[in-house]
Parts: structure tokens; C-alpha cells; sequence
């Protein structure tokens, strides 16, 4: 296997890269307006499939924004202003990081995108640095580019006519570097995703939480093409979307190999509406979409009956790579002959719909339903992606799913098509500059990770979880700021959201300002810290928004001294007889039953301390 | 023969003495390593210590060519493929026959990703390769009459143009299109208004805030909206056609007199001043917002009168505004002056013997608001009066922009000074309205 990665990181600066707006995620997006990107043509005539793919589409963009985060530069009405020197300054420093050579001219480029996530149809980017590498455990992975680009447009949403963004995000700074292709395990591929990550961390000048950094990847098998998996956004999905993709890849391998043995050499396709063969069919789906007035269109393909089903590796099949590409096109997917029986299209229905295709024995059907236009232009989509089922892998745009799969996006853009941003002067990067930004290039990340043990007596574990985590910022300012042991902070800001988010919960329920809460309130002797995880977990179930709701649904309530002292009276009470033949031993089993009543109430020392003392008492008071 | 476009003094030395040009492919050695890449151009005014190359991923990168260890010429750069673009649709016998007259700005164009440069489409070919929505619409007669900037306008185009629009519509034309830079069109738009009074089609301007190398240029739903009304509409007249709002879907037809830029960059940047837009234009039909425009007509017999004076001022008043500014205009010739005056047409009163004097010597003096909104009034205060009576003619709600064109048009189509004031005062083509609205 060969994977490349690029790594997408959006900088901790005051203002976009090219206007003035402050960075800010809006919760509501009170205007909008609606756009078309058209294709434009190079000078050789050809358009880029990918661009076409999108505009065949045919559908709007619908802007939604706010005046707070965006302005007209982002809404694509005013010309970009000069290019933000923070994060000039920034990437300058990244490139350094990196031992990247910097350029003496920076000169920003167009890049068309035309999925409509940039309300210009292209992307400002910029070289800053070209080479350099990455130290990875001892091993050093060569760095291609260092660019420097704006972020797109937020997606909230499509329908079949129309695409939703949000324009806080556009504009923002991202640096974007490129690593060498990397031959090895997928887990290596992570690895040196994460390390990149630590070392644009330490710069301390790049924007933390989810979505601030992304990783695109390009992933190939021996021989095949290409396929470029855009947006894996935790890192620790990363090895499990190229074990996917490899698998896809060399699953495709097997189905081709199967297609040759037939004798097959070309797969040949034949698309016929067939809407009145479905006017009274058995199929529900079909039915509701030909009474909807929506046109069902078959794809026949000679010789690849058996084949749309086949399953060489679990989740991989021909079939649903065709259905991904319908999905794409806002379809509900397709029915092919493979599954007609599970689908319920009747055994006479498939004989009539063979009779009405013409098709050779051994085909198989494909059908797809919607508007005609869509339906039609879907299809051949599909004649496409058939007929490249002979060469394996296609090459392709890739998106990954959250749960580590990847699902089809679009054809692979052709070669990058750039030309100048003419609204934007180069910028001459003087040697004075470089100098300048040399002496800020920040301690190595290790050093600031033993910085932790030492400051704070964490554990290595520990002090390297704080920093590859989130909240490296606040666990330094709530170190400070509470009387609670530094690794008891750490513990609750890392360790136990880590530990909820294997037990299933989702990351981002729980956020920074939860957890802030929480440590606040063990400082404050509001709730004990023995009940942290639990308090944690109902919020990430979203059965409190904040740690005051979690503690009154567990109906936690910070026990008074009176009150533990009754309940651990009652258990003495009880356990009399074992107290007389144990003696001071009898410590640990009291205190695991006092628990049991109290604990998440009272902090668990406070517990210990009262009941020793009751139990000296009680030696005293026998005399 | 190398071409060196935007290079001078030392890269431009630098480039000759390795026997290098744009285009070419070329290795260099850099402190760090060598770089393969392709030398595109410079701009005119960028410094001459650097050299620009496109590296193979489309990138451009500066480098310094004091730290440059030499540069080696790989293979010349390969002239750009000018491939014919796809096959235009052909469009159909029965549509209207529309002349789109080119006068500048691109309203279409292709990109040559090589070096960046956009080349403008020029025939119908091209036209409707580009756009094929258009050969739907109407069988299109591409012409470039000449290809200046907005800003560099004069009377002297006008009047080719309006020569040209009579031409085209003694050749029985059924509409006419016309694209022009943006910053001026708002002035050609009233100057056509007058040259072409009485004009039996539509003759619709338009333009693009964006340019059309970019998949989101406001060029191409303007374009489509102009020809279709330039093919289609009931009326006639001059009108300007530009998106109604930032969003693509309507385009708004503004009449020629009352119309002005009133936003130095966004799409709806053009807007009717005191009257609403003529009609509303959208892929679904076209929408009348004004009542009693011209109509079409057929076969009518139409000249236009393409004459201006260009010797008339436009002379916005300004609080330390200097007396002998006028005095200056008047020698130089100039025999009429659109004063934009403050408030409801006032200038600062030590102003008003100058004024008076060059009335007298039978210059033409009018007054327009620098409001944009709303009316002159000069009776209101004896500042006004007093003008008034040095020979000022109040505007009523005249654009100043459209007062200075009508002021070119009348001093050149009228036989007296008294025939060119009460020109002024009379509304020809819409310029003055009655009632004041908004
Ligand atoms: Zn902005």
C-alpha cells in the first residue's frame, strides 16, 4: 500500500486570512443568498470531470451567514483584502518546524472547487515552503509543501435542489502540509499524522477542538489508481479508514479478477426507461416513486449477473458502490438483480424487465428512480462505473464516514487547476523576517510534554495525554486556579472523557465548559470526585446539559457532615458483632459499605476520616 | 524568441543571460536544492529581484534571484493549444436575432492555466460554447466595436456606439445587447439614453462585478437575462440589465436615465434611484415594474442622434471648494457646468458673481444634489434664490451623472443657449420625474 497525507490544520489567528472577521462559530445565520457555480473552461476546451460532475447536478448553493463572522469578502461581493500577516508569520514558523525551505515570493493561487464550499468557486491558496521533513520516532518522513489556504464554507445540509452552507468557517487560515507518500502499516500512516499534529501544536499557534484539524489522505493499492479520501477529522479513525479503503481496493481486485474469468473483456451496458414495466409492481419503493410521477431507469450489464452481490470482503460489493453513486446524486440509491428477491421486485417482473432490456444471458440490472433528468443522468453515471469494474479501483473522490469507512464523493478532480489570484499582491518574504520568526520557533513538543512531569508530577502518560489533548491551555490555567492536584485535573479533563468515549459516548458532547464546570465543582466540595465519571456520562447520554442538571438527576447532593455521621452510625450499628472480633480490620469492609451509600455525595477521604474516628471513639468509649 | 512579459532590469538580465523566457521549462538551483518548473510572467510594477515559476502541482513560487545558483533551460515553452472549444449548439431558425456589442470588459472568457492569462471569447462560436443556454434564446451577432477600459470611456465611444445600435437597427435587428466595464456604465447608459430617443427595440447594457473567468462571475446570468430581453421584451428604450440582489436568480432592468453605481463591488451594485427598476428578469418570465414604457415597435424608421459636447463639466462642490475653479473651467473652454451642489442645490454664496458671470457669457450652469436622493429645491433658502437668479438651472431629481451627459447631448444637438436651458429643464426620457416617491 501507499499512502499519502495531507494534514489541515486551521490556525489560532485573530481574523480570516483574507478580511477582518473575527473567527466565531455562529449559532444562528440570519441571511442568505443563493449562487450557481458554472464550470469554466481551460484553454484547451476540456472542463474538469469533477466540475462537471458537480454542475450536472444542477443544483443551487444556498449561503446562510451572519454579520458577526463573515462580510461580503466571504460572500464572494468584495474583492479578498491583503493576506493576513499572523498567518503568514504562523506558517512561516510551521515551515521552519519542519526544516521546509521558505519561498522569497509568495504568490496566491486559485484553485478551482466548484462543489460550491467557496462562494468564488476556487480556493486561495499559497506555497510557503517547499520540502523539509518530520522526525517520527527516530524516522524522518520528507514534507512535499507547506501552503497556506483558506478554509471553505461549513456544510449544514442539501436537498435535491439545493446545498446548505453556513460562511463562518470560509476564509479562516489553514495551514495545509503534505507529507511522502508512506509505505507502511496504516497504523505508521497515524503515527505520523499524530506527531505532525504535536509539532503544529507546539507552535501554540493553531486552533484547537474538533474540525480544526483534518487529514485528506491518498490511498493506493500495487498497480491501482488513486483514491483521495477527503476529511478523516479524529485521528484516531485514521488507521481504521485505510484498513477500509485497502480492503475496498483489494476486494474491487477480486471482483475484476472474477469479471476476466468469465471471458469478459469489456463490459457492455445498455440504459432503457422502463417506468411502465413498474406501473403496478410489487416493489413498494418503485411503486411510490412511479405514482410520484418519477421515471425508473434500467442499467443493463452483459455477463455480470452474480456479481453485484458478491461480497469478497464483508461490506464490499459492486452493488453498493453503485448505490453510493446515486446517493451522490441525491438519489435514494439503486435495486439491483442480485437482491431483486429481497427488494421485492417479482420473479415475473425481473423476466419482463430482461425481455424489455434485450439483454444477453447472464446480465445484470441495475435500477435507479427520480426525476427524469436525474434518473437519466444517473445512469450513466452508472454505465461508467460498470464498465471500470473490469480495471478494479476507479479513481475517485472519497469521503470518510465517522464510522471509518469511505463513501463515493465524486470523479477525481483532473490535474489542479490554478492560476494567480490577481487581487492579491505577492508578498516578498525578506531574510529579515525569517530571521525574526527563527527566534520563536517553539521547544520541541517532548520538551514541553516533560515540562508537565515536572511542573505538575504528572505521569509520562499523563502529561502526554494533557498535551495531545484539547484542554492543554486549561489544564495549565485550572492547575493554577484550584486547590486540586494537578493529576487530579488532568484525570478528569482527558483520562475519564477518554475512557466515556470507548464506553460509546460522542466526543463532542462533552465539551470544554462541562468539564471546566466539573472541575470546579469538586474544588468547590460540591460534589465528589468519585462521582465524575458518572456525572460525565449522563451528559454525554444528553440527560443533563451541564454538571448542576447531571448531579440533581442522580440526585447527588453533597452530604452534611450530621448526615454521614448518622449513616456511618447505622453501619456500625449493624455490623457490631464484627467490629468486636476484627477489631481495626474491620476498616475495609465498613468503609466499602459506608461507600455504597454515600459515595458521589462525599468525597471518599472525608469518608475514611469520619470513620476511623468513630471507630476510635467507639474503642475509647469501651474503655 | 524568448518573450519576457512583465520582466525588467535584473531577473529580466538574469532570464537572457540563461537563455530563458516565459513558458519555458526550467531547473534551478536553490541553497536547499533544484526546482523544476515553468517561468510564467511578472506584473508591470513587481520588483526585478525575483523570478516567478509554476511548479509542476500549479503552483507559483517567487525566488530570489540573488540566492538562485543558476538556472538551466530544459525545453521551450510550448505555445498555448488553442484547440477549438466543444461544438456550440446551433441555435434554431425562428429565434429573435440579437447583436451583442462588445465595448470592453469580458463578459465571457477562457483561462490558459499554463500562465494564467484569460483570453476573452469573441464569436458566437465561442459564445455559445460557453454559454449554451444562450443559443435557446436567440440567435446571437457577437461584435466588438472596440475594447476599452470603463474608465477611459469618452463621448466620442458613445456616439460610435449609438451609430452602430442605428445600424444594427436599420439591419432589422431585434434587439441589442451591449457589455461595458461597470464603473462607467452608468453614464453610457444616460448618454445613449438621449442619442437614441425614439429607438423602436431594446437596447439593453450590461456587465459583470465579477469577472468571467470565475466559476461564480455574475457575467453569465446577466448576459442570458439582457439577450433574452433584448429578444423578446414588449417595450423599447435604453436600460441597464444587472443582478437584482447578491444572489443569482433575477436581474433587474434599470431605465438608462435613472440609474446609477451605487456599490464599488457587489452584484447588485447598479440601482434605480427614485423610481423603481423598469422590470424584473428571471429564468421563469419577465415581470413590468414601471408603467408607460415605450413599446416595441416593427419597421419603424429610427435615427439616432449621436452628437455630444465634451466640453462640459461635472464639478462637485466641496466646503473649501476654490472661487476661481469656474473661472478656470471657463477659460479652458468649457461651456457647461452640472454643479453638485449640497443639500437642495446650494454652493458657498462668495461662489455665486463667478457663477453668474459665466451664465452671462452664455455658458450653461445646472444644478443636481450630491444627495443621490431626493429633489433640488432652490427656493426654499436665499442661497437658492440667489443662484436662481445668477442663471442656474435646477435639475428637479436629475441624477448628476445623467445631467452631465444630457448636458454633453443638449449643447450638441440644440441651436441657442436658450433651446439648450429649456432642454435642460424639459424631462426627454424619463430623467426628471413628477412626484418624488422615495
Ligand atoms: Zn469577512
Amino acid at each position: 500500500m501507499k499512502v499519502g497525507i495531507e494534514v489541515h490544520q486551521q490556525l489560532a489567528t485573530k481574523k480570516k486570512l483574507f478580511c477582518s472577521c473575527p473567527i466565531v462559530k455562529s449559532e444562528t445565520l440570519p441571511l442568505q443568498f443563493e449562487r450557481r457555480l458554472r464550470p469554466t473552461q481551460s484553454e484547451l476546451g476540456h472542463i474538469d470531470p469533477a466540475a462537471v460532475f458537480e454542475f450536472a447536478k444542477g443544483r443551487s448553493n444556498v449561503y446562510r451567514w451572519n454579520p458577526e463572522s463573515s462580510c461580503l469578502v466571504e460572500a464572494d461581493e468584495e474583492p479578498p483584502h491583503k493576506m493576513n500577516e499572523e498567518a503568514i508569520d504562523t506558517s512561516i514558523l510551521i515551515a521552519q518546524l519542519l526544516h521546509s525551505n521558505l519561498v522569497d515570493e509568495i504568490h496566491v493561487m486559485r484553485k478551482i472547487v466548484i462543489d460550491g464550499s467557496n462562494t468564488s468557486g476556487f480556493q486561495r491558496t499559497a506555497v510557503i515552503a517547499l520540502g523539509g521533513e518530520l522526525s517520527v520516532e527516530g524516522e524522518e518522513v520528507g514534507v512535499q509543501t507547506v501552503t497556506l489556504e483558506e478554509d471553505a464554507a461549513r456544510i449544514l445540509g442539501e436537498d435535491a435542489h439545493s446545498r446548505f452552507f453556513a460562511l463562518d468557517r470560509l476564509g479562516v487560515s489553514l495551514v495545509e502540509i503534505s507529507l511522502d507518500p508512506i509505505m507502511g502499516t496504516p497504523e505508521q500512516v497515524e503515527k505520523a499524522a499524530l506527531y505532525l499534529g504535536r509539532a503544529l501544536r507546539s507552535t501554540g499557534r493553531v486552533a484547537r477542538g474538533l474540525g480544526t484539524i483534518r487529514q485528506d489522505l491518498n490511498i493506493s493499492t500495487t498497480g491501482g489508481s488513486v483514491v483521495e479520501v477527503k476529511g478523516v477529522q479524529k485521528l484516531n479513525l485514521l488507521a481504521k479508514v485505510i484498513v477500509y479503503e485497502l480492503t475496498r481496493q483489494v476486494g474491487l481486485g477480486k471482483i475484476a479478477a472474477d469479471i476476466k474469468k468469465r471471458g469478459i473483456r469489456r463490459v457492455r451496458c445498455t440504459t432503457k426507461d422502463v417506468t411502465d414495466l413498474f406501473r403496478s409492481a410489487t416493489s413498494k419503493v418503485l411503486v411510490k416513486s412511479v405514482k410520484s410521477g418519477e421515471r425508473v431507469v434500467c442499467v443493463s450489464a452483459e455477463g455480470l449477473a452474480g456479481l453485484l452481490g458478491y461480497e469478497p470482503y464483508q461490506g464490499i460489493r459492486l452493488g453498493k458502490e453503485l448505490a453510493e453513486i446515486a446517493r451522490a446524486n441525491s438519489l435514494g440509491g439503486v435495486i439491483h438483480s442480485d437482491e431483486f428477491g429481497r427488494q421485492g421486485v417479482s420473479k415475473e417482473e425481473a423476466e419482463e424487465l430482461e425481455k424489455a432490456m434485450g439483454a444477453g444471458k447472464g446480465s445484470a440490472f441495475v435500477l435507479v428512480a427520480g426525476d427524469e433528468s436525474k434518473a437519466n443522468g444517473t445512469a450513466a453515471l452508472l454505465e461508467v462505473r460498470l464498465g471500470q469494474a473490469l480495471g478494479g479501483v476507479p479513481a475517485e473522490t472519497r469521503a470518510a464516514t465517522e464510522e471509518g469507512e469511505t463513501r463515493y464523493m465524486r470523479p477525481r478532480p483532473g490535474p489542479a487547476r490554478m492560476y494567480p489570484e490577481t487581487d492579491v499582491p505577492e508578498i516578498v518574504v525578506s531574510p529579515r523576517r525569517k530571521e525574526r520568526l527563527f527566534e520563536d520557533v517553539p521547544v520541541p513538543w517532548g520538551e514541553k510534554v516533560k515540562e508537565y512531569e515536572k511542573k505538575y508530577s504528572l505521569s509520562p502518560e499523563l502529561a502526554l495525554q494533557v498535551y495531545d489533548s484539547e484542554f492543554a491551555h486549561t489544564f495549565e490555567r485550572l492547575a493554577q486556579g484550584t486547590r486540586l492536584t494537578p493529576s487530579v485535573i488532568a484525570t478528569l479533563l482527558v483520562e475519564i472523557p477518554v475512557r466515556l468515549t470507548r464506553e460509546g459516548i460522542k466526543e463532542e458532547k462533552i465539551g470544554e465548559e462541562v468539564l471546566v464546570e466539573l472541575v470546579h465543582a469538586i474544588d468547590e466540595g460540591r460534589v465528589a470526585k468519585e462521582a465524575a465519571p458518572d456525572l460525565l456520562r449522563v451528559v454525554g447520554e444528553g440527560k443533563a446539559v451541564n454538571v448542576e442538571e447531571a448531579a440533581k438527576f442522580l440526585k447527588l447532593k453533597r452530604l452534611g457532615q450530621a448526615e454521614l455521621g448518622r449513616i456511618i452510625d447505622e453501619v456500625v450499628r449493624k455490623n457490631r458483632s464484627m467490629i468486636l472480633s476484627k477489631g481495626e480490620d474491620a476498616f475495609s469492609p465498613l468503609m466499602g459499605e459506608v461507600m455504597k451509600e454515600v459515595r458521589g455525595r462525599v468525597d471518599g477521604q472525608l469518608v475514611g476520616e469520619a470513620l476511623r474516628l468513630r471507630l476510635r471513639k467507639r474503642g475509647k468509649g469501651k474503655g | 524568441m524568448a518573450d519576457f512579459d512583465g520582466y525588467r532590469g535584473n531577473s529580466l538580465e538574469f532570464l537572457m543571460r540563461s537563455e530563458a523566457g516565459v513558458g519555458d521549462m526550467v531547473e534551478v538551483g536553490t541553497e536547499w536544492g533544484v526546482i523544476t518548473g515553468t517561468v510564467v510572467p511578472r506584473y508591470q510594477y513587481d520588483d526585478d529581484r525575483h523570478i516567478v515559476l509554476k511548479l509542476p502541482s500549479g503552483y507559483n513560487v517567487g525566488l530570489s534571484i540573488d540566492r538562485l545558483k543558476g538556472l538551466t533551460r530544459k525545453s521551450s515553452g510550448e505555445k498555448p493549444a488553442f484547440a477549438p472549444p466543444p461544438p456550440p449548439p446551433s441555435p434554431k431558425e425562428d429565434l429573435p436575432r440579437v447583436a451583442i456589442l462588445g465595448t470592453g470588459g469580458t463578459i465571457a472568457s477562457r483561462v490558459d492555466y499554463r500562465t494564467g492569462a484569460v483570453h476573452p471569447a469573441i464569436s458566437s462560436e465561442e459564445l455559445y460554447a460557453l454559454i449554451p443556454e444562450l443559443s435557446e434564446v436567440a440567435r446571437i451577432e457577437p461584435e466588438i466595436i472596440f475594447s476599452v477600459y470603463s474608465e477611459n470611456i469618452e463621448p466620442e465611444n458613445w456616439s460610435r456606439i449609438a451609430e452602430r445600435v442605428s445600424e444594427a437597427v436599420a439591419g432589422g435587428i431585434d434587439g441589442v445587447v451591449i457589455t461595458h466595464g461597470t464603473d462607467t456604465l452608468g453614464y453610457t447608459a444616460a448618454a445613449l439614453t438621449f442619442a437614441l430617443q425614439g429607438v423602436p427595440i431594446p437596447v439593453i447594457l450590461t456587465a459583470a462585478q465579477r469577472s468571467s473567468d470565475r466559476p461564480s462571475s455574475d457575467a453569465v446570468l446577466n448576459l442570458v437575462g439582457a439577450v433574452s430581453v433584448a429578444g423578446y421584451a414588449s417595450f423599447s428604450g435604453v436600460y441597464v440589465a444587472m443582478h437584482d440582489s447578491e444572489s443569482d436568480g433575477r436581474v433587474a432592468l434599470h431605465l438608462g436615465t435613472r440609474v446609477r453605481k451605487n456599490h464599488t463591488s457587489a452584484r447588485d451594485a447598479f440601482k434605480s434611484v427614485g423610481v423603481s427598476p423598469a422590470a424584473l428578469w428571471s429564468r421563469e418570465g419577465l415581470e413590468i415594474h414601471l408603467e408607460g414604457l415605450p413599446q416595441r415597435r416593427k419597421a419603424a424608421k429610427f435615427s439616432s442622434k449621436p452628437r455630444f459636447e465634451a466640453k462640459v463639466a461635472l464639478l462637485k462642490f466641496f466646503p473649501s471648494m476654490p472661487l476661481t475653479l469656474l473661472e478656470a473651467l471657463a477659460n479652458g473652454g468649457t461651456r457647461g457646468v452640472v454643479i453638485e451642489g449640497t443639500g437642495l442645490g446650494h454652493v458657498n454664496s462668495k461662489n455665486i458673481p463667478f457663477i453668474r458671470r459665466f451664465a452671462e457669457h452664455g455658458g450653461l450652469v445646472c444644478m443636481a444634489s450630491q444627495c443621490i436622493n431626493g429633489r433640488v429645491n432652490m427656493n426654499v433658502y436665499d442661497t437658492g434664490r440667489d443662484l436662481l437668479s445668477a442663471g442656474v438651472i435646477p435639475l428637479e431629481d436629475m441624477l448628476a451623472e445623467t445631467a452631465l451627459a444630457k448636458a454633453m447631448w443638449v449643447l450638441a444637438n440644440s441651436n441657442s443657449i436658450e433651446e439648450a436651458r429649456s432642454m435642460m429643464r424639459a424631462s426627454l426620457c424619463g430623467e426628471i420625474t413628477e412626484r418624488t416617491l422615495r
